[in-house]
C-alpha cells in the first residue's frame, strides 16, 4: 500500500494504517528527537509524544510531504519535553544528598548523561558533535538538525520551525558558525582533512 | 578569519551551499569567491561542518513507536443494548437508595400530619417517592428551626393558628411548625396536610401511630434483582465485545 493511502486510512481512523507509517518513520523522528533533545530517552519520550499527536492531528494534513509534517510534530514535541524540563530538573542543581546535606564526594560533578561503559561505546567525535549541537541555542539546533541531518530542504524547514524562510537561512548560518568554533575544541578528534585546513589558516 | 566577510555574506555562502540562492545572486557570488579566497575559505568551512554533521550515524529507533487503541483513546463498538442496561442498573440503584432513605426517614416525620400522607403514597411509583421525599424534607427543615421562635408566643397571646390545633399540641410541639412551614411553603400537598392535620386530633387524638414502612421489602428486593441482573448483562456483553474486538484479525 502506497504512503497516500495509508495517510488516507489513517485520516479516517484506522490506527494500523497509521502504524505502519510510525514503523516507516520512527528511525527519522527519533534520530531527529536525539539530536535536539541530547538522551535517547528525552528523545523517545518526544517521538512517542509526536506519533500520538500526529495521530490526533492528521486530519489536518493537506499533502506536501508527510515527512516534513511528521518532523514538525517531532520538533514541536522536543521543544514542549525541554519546556516541561526545564520546569521540573531532574538533576539536583545544589550537591547535596538525599537527606539534604553537602555531598562530600564531587561525584556530583560528573556528566550525568553518560556513564563510563556508555562512554567508551560513544564514538567520541559523535559525542563532540552532540555536545556542539547541545550547546547552541534550541532555535538554531533545531533548524540546523532539520537542514544537515534529516535533509529538509529551506521551505519544509520554515513550515516545520514556523519561522520565514529568510529566518531559517539566517539561523543555519550562524548555527553552522558557531558549530565550526564548537568543534575547534575537539581538535584531536577531527578528520584529517579538517585539521589540515585549520593549520592552513592559522598559519 | 571569517571577521571580514560580513554575517550577510556569511549567510549567501551558507545559502549557496545548499542551492538556495537566486541565479543572479548564485553567479555574483561565484565571481567574488573567485577573487577573495577568504570568501572561499569561509564556503570550505561551512561545507566541512555540514560534512561532520552529516558523517553522525543513523541511530536505530530502541522501540517501536507504534500507538495502541488505548493510547489513542478508541473503545471498541460495544453494542446498542449496552447503555440500557448500564442506565437500568443506575437507575435500580438509585431508586433502592430512595426506598431505603425513604423507609428510614418516614418514622421519624411521622407521628406527625406527614404520617397518613407518606402512608397513602407509598405504593406508588419511584418518582412519587421522590417527590414525597423531598416535600417531606422540606417541611421538616423549618421544623427543626420553628419552635423556638413560636413557643413564646403560644402561651403569652394565642394565634388563631394556635387556637385551630390545639388539641394536637397536647400529642407533640413539633406539629405546629411543620403544619404551618407546609401551609406557607404552597407544597401542592399542603392544603392535604392541613385537612388531615384538623382531622388527627379530633378523630384519632392519643394514638401513636406506628406506621409500616412506606416501601415494602418485595419491591426492595424487586430493585436490587433488577440492578444485579442488568449490571451482569452491562458487564457480559462488553467484555465479549472487547474480545471480540481484540480478535479481529487486523
Amino acid at each position: 500500500m502506497d504512503e497516500l493511502a495509508l495517510i488516507n486510512e489513517a485520516q479516517r481512523g484506522d490506527l494500523d494504517s497509521f502504524n505502519t507509517l510510525v514503523l516507516t518513520y520512527q528511525d527519522v523522528l527519533f534520530n531527529t528527537a536525539l539530536r535536539i533533545m541530547g538522551d535517547e530517552e528525552s528523545a523517545a519520550d518526544a517521538t512517542q509524544e509526536a506519533f500520538l499527536s500526529a495521530f490526533r492531528a492528521i486530519k489536518s494534513y493537506r499533502g506536501g510531504s508527510f515527512k516534513a509534517w511528521l518532523l514538525r510534530t517531532v520538533t514541536n514535541a522536543c521543544y514542549d519535553e525541554l519546556r516541561r524540563q526545564k520546569r521540573r530538573p531532574s538533576v539536583p542543581l545544589e550537591p547535596e544528598t538525599d537527606d539534604g546535606e553537602e555531598m562530600e564526594t564531587p561525584r556530583w560533578l560528573a556528566d550525568p548523561s553518560l556513564s563510563p561503559e556508555e562512554e567508551a561505546e560513544t564514538d567520541e567525535l559523535e559525542h563532540a558533535i552532540q555536545h556542539c549541537l547541545e550547546a547552541l541555542p534550541l532555535e538554531f539546533r533545531s533548524v540546523v538538525v532539520l537542514t544537515d541531518l534529516q535533509g529538509m530542504d529551506y521551505k519544509e524547514v520554515a513550515v516545520a520551525v514556523r519561522v520565514p524562510l529568510g529566518t531559517i537561512k539566517s539561523r543555519l548560518a550562524r548555527a553552522r558558525l558557531r558549530l565550526r568554533e564548537c568543534l575547534q575544541g575537539f581538535w584531536e578528534l577531527l578528520p584529517a582533512s579538517f585539521r589540515l585546513e585549520e593549520e592552513i589558516i592559522r598559519t | 578569519m571569517t571577521q571580514t566577510p560580513s554575517f550577510r555574506d556569511v549567510e549567501k555562502l551558507s545559502a549557496y551551499l545548499d542551492g538556495q540562492l537566486k541565479p543572479s545572486e548564485k553567479a555574483r557570488l561565484e565571481s567574488r569567491l573567485q577573487s577573495d579566497p577568504e570568501f572561499a575559505s569561509i564556503l570550505k568551512e561551512l561545507r566541512q561542518t555540514r560534512g561532520l554533521l552529516r558523517q553522525l550515524p543513523q541511530r536505530r529507533a530502541p522501540r517501536n513507536f507504534t500507538l495502541t487503541p488505548k493510547m489513542v483513546g478508541q473503545k471498541p463498538p460495544l453494542p446498542r443494548t449496552y447503555p440500557a442496561f448500564r442506565f437500568a442498573t443506575v437507575l435500580a440503584t438509585l431508586l433502592l437508595f430512595f426506598t431505603f432513605a425513604t423507609n428510614f426517614m418516614a418514622p421519624r416525620l411521622t407521628r406527625s400530619a406527614t404520617a397518613p400522607f407518606a402512608y397513602g403514597m407509598g405504593g406508588g411509583g419511584g418518582g412519587a417517592e421522590t417527590e414525597m421525599q423531598s416535600a417531606t424534607e422540606e417541611a421538616a427543615q423549618p421544623a427543626l428551626e420553628m419552635p423556638a421562635i413560636e413557643e413564646p408566643a403560644v402561651p403569652g397571646t394565642p394565634t388563631p393558628f394556635a387556637t385551630l390545633v390545639e388539641p394536637s399540641a397536647q400529642n407533640s410541639t413539633r406539629i405546629e411548625p411543620t403544619l404551618q412551614t407546609s401551609d406557607k411553603s404552597g407544597v401542592q400537598e399542603a392544603p392535604t396536610n392541613d385537612t388531615f392535620a384538623q382531622r388527627i386530633p379530633e378523630e384519632e387524638p392519643e394514638q401513636v401511630r406506628t406506621p409500616a414502612p412506606p416501601v415494602s421489602a418485595p419491591v426492595q428486593i424487586a430493585l436490587g434483582v433488577i440492578a444485579a441482573l442488568s449490571a451482569l448483562v452491562a458487564f457480559i456483553l462488553r467484555t465479549t465485545a472487547i474480545r471480540k474486538w481484540r480478535a479481529k484479525p487486523k
